[in-house]
């Protein structure tokens, strides 16, 4: 008998802020205090882009990344050691976005009763449809004074 | 010595081969397990292969199965470098073969204390 996937983990902010904290420090930023969570309204990204992944079950988990086009250059750059006015080809864009995404995805995956295999990286303008999907949680951080939003989603 | 860096990420790749690097390898790159079985024919000198869990083609995972059929390769050290951080998966891929197994996101600290962990590199001195 399979059974189904929980999400009571991952309903509230902590740990997936606790996952990105980590990424940042680690791999993006090489010191803390760069990201924390965006205080005030919600805020409007500027040329979004979208990236996710899925958590393959019973039940699958979306994983899903917002930012804006300005703010992914600069997380590529970030990733990739490039000089500050280097221009981002859409190629290394959509590999330093996607791996962020898998890398949270991954750890997401960690936290979620009764996972199955994690799915490669999508990339894109276009917001996935998840008008089907239940929201599970969705927060905005702040990095560097730019926004950068995630969300959890049971698609169904 | 020379590495074998395999993951579908050129951002990856370039990330983990650049500690490598800076360790003293020599580091080849492959964007999957088939390409990096490619690679392990092509360099028969390659010691250590650092190997992502998700990839198209062929996984990680499959890829050290595959490794460790072959006796020729019998001696490389097989680390995975991956996402995929539940006790199943890692009990998983040290039971097929892996001699170790880091959880992205990584320092470059982490990696080189594998590495001298598994006697790949020399250990830093202490005061």
């Amino acid at each position: 008998m399979t059974s189904a996937a929980t999400w009571e983990p991952l309903t509230g902010m902590d740990p997936v802020m606790t996952i990105a904290q980590d990424l940042f420090t680690t791999m993006i930023d090489g010191e803390p205090g760069h990201l924390s969570p965006w205080l005030g309204d919600t805020p409007v990204l500027e040329d979004p882009r979208y990236a996710w992944v899925d958590v393959d079950g019973p039940v699958v988990t979306r994983v899903m990344l917002m930012a804006g086009r300005a703010t992914g250059e600069n997380l590529t750059r970030a990733l990739l050691a490039m000089d500050a006015d280097e221009p981002v080809s859409d190629a290394d864009f959509a590999d330093a976005v996607g791996e962020i995404a898998n890398v949270v995805g991954g750890n997401v995956k960690s936290l979620v009763t009764n996972p199955g295999a994690l799915s490669l990286p999508v990339v894109g303008r276009d917001e996935p449809d998840n008008s089907s999907a239940m929201r599970i949680m969705a927060t905005y951080f702040g990095w560097k004074g730019a926004p950068l939003g995630v969300s959890l989603w049971a698609l169904t | 010595m020379k590495a074998l860096v395999i993951d579908d990420s050129r951002v990856m790749r370039k990330i983990v081969g650049g500690i490598l690097v800076d360790a003293g390898f020599e580091v080849v790159e492959a964007a999957d397990g088939q390409e990096a079985l490619d690679q392990m024919t092509l360099n028969d000198d390659i010691t250590l292969c650092c190997i992502d869990w998700n990839m198209p083609v062929m996984s990680g995972f499959e890829f050290v199965v595959e490794v460790r059929k072959h006796v020729q390769w019998r001696d490389v050290t097989l680390m995975m470098i991956t996402t995929e951080g539940e006790q199943g998966q890692i009990v998983r891929a040290l039971a097929a073969g892996a001699h170790e197994y880091v959880i992205k996101p990584f320092t470059p600290e982490v990696i080189l204390d594998k590495l001298q962990f598994l006697g790949l590199v020399e250990m830093k001195e202490t005061v």
